[in-house]
């Protein structure tokens, strides 16, 4: 009888043989998860449990035609590798045994929609190859080192975070519905501005 | 900047609508980030497909505050010198979730640069064994 299985755990054991690392850490970290995740089922109530196993099996099914689906998207990111590394190695938490047990837990709950979510969440990123491009090209000398283009990445995608979550505030507020549309968005730009959170320019840009 | 537009044409630096002359001599193609930004958005809370025009404007902020950032973080190297990661860090030290993403970032960047070494030490003591 096994707990649903984490689709990243799913993910992780597919995952290409050229990170060794990164399948190493998962084959490490799995078994040290798999008595949390039990415990934590132990407590769960007993009318759940019938439930859970159902899901579970559909869930697997699903989720792992899903990460089949996924895998197509990342195979256009083969430059990521090192951000894949990351991203399937790590557990989505620190080493802090209890967030870690936490972070399963909320997982293990997650409807199909949700998960799809969260998996583009976490494997988005920005080309670093795109990244160390423009970078070389703001700053005008060739040599980027990778730590700079990883900030740099980490940074932005942050800053996407607050832009469509704050659009989504101002949609809920004018009560419409459906994708985002570039009216929102400047509308958040506006008030992230007004935060403070957009770095100001000390030149005036005279022809926008 | 009409002739520029005709004279360069299907040349990737033509930008049309709300867009600023572009100071580097970076030959800006457009969607860059496209297909990125399109998860990326869909991960934070986004319709699975977003609008083109959305992202297209989602790409043009992105760059645009790159670009501010890194200048501003070159006026503050300017007073040592290189630029260096720290003064990105330095930049975002009162965004708590910026500033805690990117330790993290490094500091996994870090173990994994540690376990690849390992990993090939070990590789080369079995063929040297061999």
């Amino acid at each position: 009888m096994k707990q649903s299985k984490d689709p990243f755990e799913v993910a992780a054991d597919e995952s290409p043989p050229d990170s060794p690392v990164g399948h190493a850490d998962a084959e490490t970290q799995d078994p040290a998860v798999q008595p949390a995740v039990s415990s934590q089922g132990a407590d769960v109530d007993n009318n759940i449990h019938p439930s859970n196993q159902e899901k579970a099996t559909v869930k697997s099914a699903s989720t792992s035609a899903a990460g089949k689906s996924v895998k197509g998207k990342e195979d256009d990111d083969e430059e990521e590798e090192e951000n894949m590394d990351v991203e399937l190695g790590k557990f989505p938490s620190s080493s802090d045994p209890t967030k870690l047990a936490k972070m399963q837990s909320i997982l293990s709950q997650f409807t199909e929609d949700q998960m799809s979510r969260y998996e583009s969440f976490r494997r988005s990123g920005f080309q670093k190859s795109v990244m160390k491009r423009l970078l070389g090209s703001i700053t005008g000398s060739n040599k980027v080192s990778m730590p700079m283009t990883i900030v740099v990445s980490g940074i932005a995608k942050i800053f996407v975070g607050e832009l469509v979550e704050t659009a989504k505030v101002v949609m809920k507020e004018r009560k419409e519905s459906g994708p985002i549309r570039p009216c929102h968005i400047r509308e958040a730009y506006r008030r992230l501005k007004l935060e403070g959170k957009i770095p100001k320019r000390s030149v005036q840009r005279l022809f926008r | 900047m009409s002739n520029n537009n005709s004279s360069v044409g299907a040349s990737s630096k033509a930008r049309v609508g709300p867009s600023q002359p572009s100071e580097t001599s970076f030959k800006r193609k457009r969607g860059v980030f496209q297909k990125d930004l399109q998860h990326m958005m869909y991960g934070f809370g986004d319709d699975p497909n977003p609008l083109p025009e959305t992202v297209a404007l989602v790409e043009d902020i992105v760059v645009e505050y790159v670009t501010d950032m890194v200048h501003k973080a070159q006026d503050i190297a300017s007073k040592r010198g290189k630029l260096l990661t720290e003064d990105f860090l330095f930049l975002i030290r009162k965004d708590l979730p910026k500033l805690n993403r990117c330790t993290e970032l490094l500091s996994m960047n870090e173990e994994l640069k540690q376990a690849r070494k390992a990993f090939d030490v070990d590789e080369e003591k079995l063929a040297s064994a061999e």
